[in-house]
């Protein structure tokens, strides 16, 4: 029986040793080999004292040594923290000392990095994946792959041991660490390889870096189902057409991405010289696919059935909507409905669950629900809606701070967020930590970011400064001066600067106002 | 030629301060260039070196390393 994740590939080396378990380019890893590599790794942490519950970061882009640093870690009884190596290192090192890494897994790619890292961060004490002098002990990959397993015990790991924390953005302006357990993974592979009939003969595209959550179905559900998980490189991201080339090649018969990934083959693609006939099932997550666009892509892909999914990282996914033909209107589609073992409701600001039709929270209860966020209890309290049963029960529901409605088919509809946390290309963003970051600049007096949407369906990132008297910063200047502090994804791509705001009246700076004036190009 | 859009990289482009960067060195990959960087190297080379880069050069092949750019570039200007 399979209870924690360690045991997908326990299992799959079983019964498909030969079968190709992961794909990166033209380099593969097959289930048998996979097990073992894993448990090499897992040996090498045992003997260096990683005990149950420590938290070990992968600092990797997107490679097959992914797939063992997972696999490694988890049967080691660790838990594994995914560091994008994309993001500044100051962000970096918060994580390492806010988990109190003492091992990290990396590749020779990353030797330039990891290198600061190691030696700004003295809770670590080794480095996995490189032979450099990196300031702590090194240890190559090939020196892991000869350790001998003669007398490996493996780890005995419940269900409800940590397995992953996932770091999103906070509202402080510093980064929430969300826990999951093998319990919550191991439930979200289960109801995606369910849901779509993930099989031996899948070959499951997986777009999403480690650290963000749709990596799940990638990593634990094709796993699960013997199906080849394919890493899309981070290369291949940059460029659609190479991107379109690689689908073909590799024959991916799910793709699972965000939108703006489809959107971009769709423009850009070159997706009239390519065969994506392979495609069954083309599913996306992260923010919402202007229709027009999905409609167009639906047209040139027909024999694919089309899923939106839904679901903030705290339960990883938790409703879906197909769409087997095009959407015949402009209309937002919906979210759809729950998927298995979770319920929803909406509810009002009173904590009152609405009449239907009416707009209101979603909430959440699933048995992919996260196991709270890192060293932060009370924050965890308060992202919880509970309804009490009987003294001493309750059902505990994750409150998504998103707004939703159902609607006469009994499927949901999403209307944003009910905060200031807003996705752009994907990534999720605090506007508010954004802003923070802006005041730390001495000459800016207030600022105001936003997120603007023309008419093109573009989101487009802009903060409007208001400039100490006699300042002379400009846009180029507050840009450099964002760079240490936040990911490149998070810097307005458009600063504009204004002697004074609009208001509102208890003369807070207005930016529904602002957004209209961008709008209308009067900033 | 090189030196040039080496220069240009670390100043204007690369997520974190470099000191050096290789020739055969993963752009794309390592996190050195992420796609936004990408989109403004394309436009930047295209200025600085007049040549014009259709869609269907902007494939990993072609930036992958400086060593790719450089040739793609050579190619380029060779059929112009």
């Amino acid at each position: 029986m399979i209870y924690n994740l360690a045991q997908i590939i326990q299992y799959a080396a079983e019964r498909a040793p030969k079968k190709q378990a992961f794909r990166c380019i033209d380099e593969f890893i097959a289930y048998g080999d996979l097990e073992k590599k894993s448990n090499q790794l897992a040996q090498y942490f045992i003997r260096a004292g990683v005990k149950k519950g420590d938290r070990i970061g992968i600092y990797m882009n997107r490679c097959l040594e992914t797939t063992v640093a997972v696999y490694g870690i988890l049967k080691a009884g660790a838990a594994y923290i995914p560091l994008d190596p994309f993001i500044p290192i100051s962000r970096i090192l918060f994580m390492v000392e806010d988990c109190e890494m003492e091992h990290l897994v990396t590749t020779p790619a990353q030797n330039r990095k990891i290198k600061n890292i190691a030696t700004e961060a003295p809770s670590i004490k080794s480095v996995v994946g490189t032979s450099e002098d990196v300031g702590a002990t090194s240890i190559s990959w090939d020196s892991i792959f000869a350790l001998s397993l003669e007398n490996y015990k493996p780890v005995w790991i419940l269900e409800q041991d940590l397995a992953f924390i996932l770091y999103t953005s906070g509202s402080t302006g510093t980064p929430k660490g969300v826990m999951h357990t093998h319990q919550s993974g191991l439930a979200l592979a289960r109801l995606a390889a369910d849901l779509y009939n993930f099989g031996p003969d899948d070959r499951v595209g997986n777009f999403a870096p480690l650290h963000f959550d749709p990596s799940t179905f990638g990593y634990f559900s094709a796993p699960l189902s013997l199906s080849t998980t394919i890493i899309i490189p981070d290369a291949h991201l940059k460029f659609p057409a190479s991107l379109s080339a690689l689908v073909e090649k590799e024959k991916i018969t799910i793709w699972y991405s965000v939108p703006l990934m489809l959107i971009q083959t769709l423009l850009k693609g070159n997706i009239e010289n390519h065969d994506f006939s392979s495609l069954r099932w083309v599913l996306f997550i992260g923010e919402v696919f202007i229709t027009k666009h999905l409609r167009a892509l639906m047209e040139k892909w027909p024999q694919a059935t089309f899923s939106n999914l839904y679901g903030p990282v705290e339960v990883i996914a938790c409703t879906y909507y197909h769409l087997n033909m095009p959407p015949k209107t402009d209309d937002p589609i919906p979210i759809g409905k729950v998927w298995g073992n979770t319920e929803c409701k909406i509810i009002n600001s009173c904590g009152i669950e609405v009449q239907r039709g009416e707009i209101g929270e979603l909430v959440v209860r699933t048995a992919t629900m996260m196991k709270g966020y890192w060293k932060n209890r009370e924050l965890t309290e308060k992202s919880l809606y509970k309804e009490k049963i009987a003294e001493g029960y309750e059902h505990v529901f994750y409150k998504t701070g998103d707004l939703a409605q159902e609607n006469e088919a009994g499927d949901y509809l999403f209307h944003g967020r009910n905060d200031r946390q807003v996705k752009v290309r994907g990534y999720r963003l605090e506007l508010d930590e954004i802003e923070l970051t802006f005041l730390k600049h001495e000459e800016v007096k207030e600022v105001a970011v936003v997120v603007v949407e023309r008419d093109t369906g573009v989101k487009e990132l802009i903060a409007v400064v208001r400039p100490m008297d006699g300042s002379k910063i400009d846009a180029a200047s507050m840009m450099t001066f964002c760079k240490p502090y936040l990911p490149a994804y998070a810097i307005p791509e458009t600063i504009k600067f204004r002697e004074d705001f609009p208001r509102t009246g208890s003369g807070k700076i207005s930016r529904t106002e602002i957004t209209k004036m961008l709008l209308a190009k009067e900033i | 030629m090189i030196a040039k859009i080496a220069n240009y990289i670390k100043q204007e482009i690369a997520n974190e301060p470099l000191d050096n960067l290789g020739e055969q060195e993963d752009l794309l990959g390592s996190g050195i260039i992420d796609s936004m960087g990408m989109i403004r190297l394309i436009s930047y080379l295209e200025q600085e070196f007049q040549v014009t880069i259709p869609a269907e050069d902007m494939v990993v092949e072609n930036f992958m390393t400086l060593a790719h750019i450089l040739e793609f570039l050579s190619k380029k200007k060779g059929e112009q």
